[in-house]
């Protein structure tokens, strides 16, 4: 396994980041702006910002193939930016939310983006021909509480939610004349806007802050504040699933995870490294740290002289300053994305965390 | 009418939205056992103090940790917590570790249990009795004040019974992580 490549942009917490399709191009939500940094050799350099939020942005999704950036703030809007000759132009969009904007993520068609938010609804958005504006619909009917995350499902119908009400749910957000008609599939046949194709709590409730497809589509994971992860198996429409495992850890709990391939899930969080899970449909399990511990702390145990020994127990009563972790994030990691597939098998993934660093891992 | 004060009225209780009506009862998973009452809770501490003085402590700590009162009213999860705190001191400090490895780990719901008896862990240090000393009775009054009684640690039974009940706090953590700290927090399932 390579070593990871390390970009340490600022000591800011980063709230979201997204890498252009080519990976030149890295977007972070640092405060209440994103800026937008350049690969220059093996250095990311900043070269553009994004001001136009009045709040904390914390949301920032690149468009694969437009390249076109959606960002969302506490400030309740979303904005969605386009390359023109003189800079990055940004368009309102009409999100009708009373509370902060939580997550965004563009659909893999990019016909779409969702929006979580505050207000216990998901602003499903779409772009109007006739009125050239970005219009949103409300996913609105269970949903109790706060929307943390998001995630879709490769037919871009299919979106999942996490609330801090438990809950992981699974809606249809079908647009006509937006969306064509998506394949029948364990989660539904028919799917009209606002159907609710799941609703899962597992035993210990948390707050959940991550959830994640697999590739096929045909599984659900998700983590939450009760340091577990559970893995939903739908087995037809309507039915309870054909299988729910829960996985509890003794860590600290997870932020965010992304899954490799079918039969395992990269999840990272309050213990500031990545960890993998393996499994499949009759049972998954943790099967350690991806880290192989030769972070910033690690290296530092080097041969002192007596005098500087002796020195710095004068100075500071202890003979080394023990203040960096063993890992390479040295803070809570806030988000993990894929960095580099090949049908649903990783090559790579990137993590950004609360010490402003950001972090692509080979596999 | 004409006097009514409208700053006291707290509006929260009007509005269906807002927070403090949140139900709390959609957080509770469907697996969750069946109401137990304090008798059936008080027949549990009976079978326990058996198995504890026919010196099977592993046994008595397996079997109150997998009939702990999840859906039970407030006795009999009293009454249940007694019990606990029971077999926790009648296991001698050298055979904690050994005890909580045969109850605690394993295949079969040792997860569950070591999760459980975490929960016990820091209700027992929330409660301010032990277990010898019968409670007295802090029922909330009418004026709707309660009688707050002093948490006596370090002296006589209290203390004795903090000191036991955070040392199993360190074996139980040593064992099964931070992880299970976590889920006390989180779990709607109380004990």
């Amino acid at each position: 396994m390579a070593a990871p490549e390390i970009h340490h942009l600022f000591h800011n917490p980063i709230a979201d980041h997204s890498f252009s399709p080519d990976k030149s191009t890295l977007a972070v939500a640092r405060d209440s702006n994103v800026e937008l940094y350049q690969k220059s050799g093996a250095k990311f350099s900043l070269t553009d910002e994004l001001k136009g939020h009045e709040k904390t942005v914390t949301g920032v999704d690149i468009a694969p193939n437009s390249g076109r950036i959606v960002t969302c703030s506490q400030d309740r809007n979303a904005y969605v930016w386009e390359r023109t000759p003189s800079g990055w132009k940004p368009t309102l969009v009409l999100l009708r939310i009373n509370r902060a904007a939580t997550f965004v993520r563009w659909s893999p068609s990019e016909q779409k983006f969702a929006v979580g938010s505050g207000a216990r609804v998901i602003a499903v958005c779409y772009f109007e021909e006739e009125n050239d504006w970005w219009i949103s619909k409300h996913l609105k009917k269970p949903i109790r509480s706060t929307i943390t995350t998001l995630a879709w499902h490769p037919n871009s119908v299919l979106l999942a939610a996490g609330s801090t009400d438990s809950h992981a749910r699974v809606f249809s957000s079908f647009i006509k004349g937006v969306d064509t008609r998506p394949e029948p599939s364990a989660w539904g046949e028919r799917l009209p806007f606002n159907t609710i194709c799941g609703e899962f709590l597992n035993d210990s409730a948390g707050w959940i802050h991550g959830v994640s497809f697999s590739p096929s589509g045909n599984a659900l994971a998700f983590t939450g504040h009760d340091s577990s992860v559970t893995v939903v198996y739908p087995s037809a429409p309507e039915q309870p699933p054909r299988a729910m495992l829960n996985v509890t850890t003794r860590l600290l709990p997870f932020t965010s995870l992304i899954w490799n391939g079918e039969n395992e899930i990269i999840a990272a969080g309050h213990d500031c490294e990545p960890y993998r899970l393996r499994g499949g449909e009759s049972g998954w399990q943790l099967t350690g740290t991806i880290e192989n511990k030769t972070g910033p702390g690690a290296g530092t145990a080097r041969e002192e002289s007596a005098l500087h020994m002796f020195r710095q127990m004068d100075l500071k009563g202890q003979t080394q300053a023990d203040i960096q972790l063993k890992s390479t994030h040295q803070n809570t990691i806030s988000t993990v994305r894929v960095y580099e597939e090949t049908d649903g098998v990783l090559r790579k993934f990137s993590t950004s965390g609360v010490d402003g660093r950001v972090v692509v891992w080979t596999i | 009418m004409s006097q009514l004060n409208y700053r006291t009225i707290n509006i929260d209780v009007l509005d269906p939205d807002a927070s403090i009506n949140f139900p709390m009862d959609t957080l509770l998973p469907a697996t969750l056992p069946a109401p137990t009452t304090s008798s059936a809770a008080a027949a549990v501490a009976g079978e326990v103090r058996q198995l504890l003085r026919g010196g099977d402590p592993a046994a008595a700590l397996r079997h109150v940790l997998d009939t702990a009162p999840l859906g039970g009213d407030e006795r009999a999860k009293e009454v249940h917590l007694a019990a606990v705190t029971e077999v926790l001191q009648g296991i001698r400090q050298a055979e904690m570790s050994r005890v909580l490895e045969g109850v605690c780990t394993g295949e079969d719901g040792g997860a569950e249990r070591a999760d459980c008896l975490m929960k016990y862990l820091y209700k027992g240090m929330a409660s301010p009795v032990s277990a010898q000393t019968p409670r007295k009775s802090v029922s909330p009054q009418s004026t709707g004040f309660s009688q707050i009684q002093g948490r006596n640690l370090g002296e006589g039974g209290g203390g004795q019974q903090m000191s036991v009940l955070l040392s199993w706090h360190e074996k139980l953590v040593e064992l099964v992580g931070t992880g299970s700290i976590v889920r006390v927090m989180t779990d709607r399932r109380t004990v």
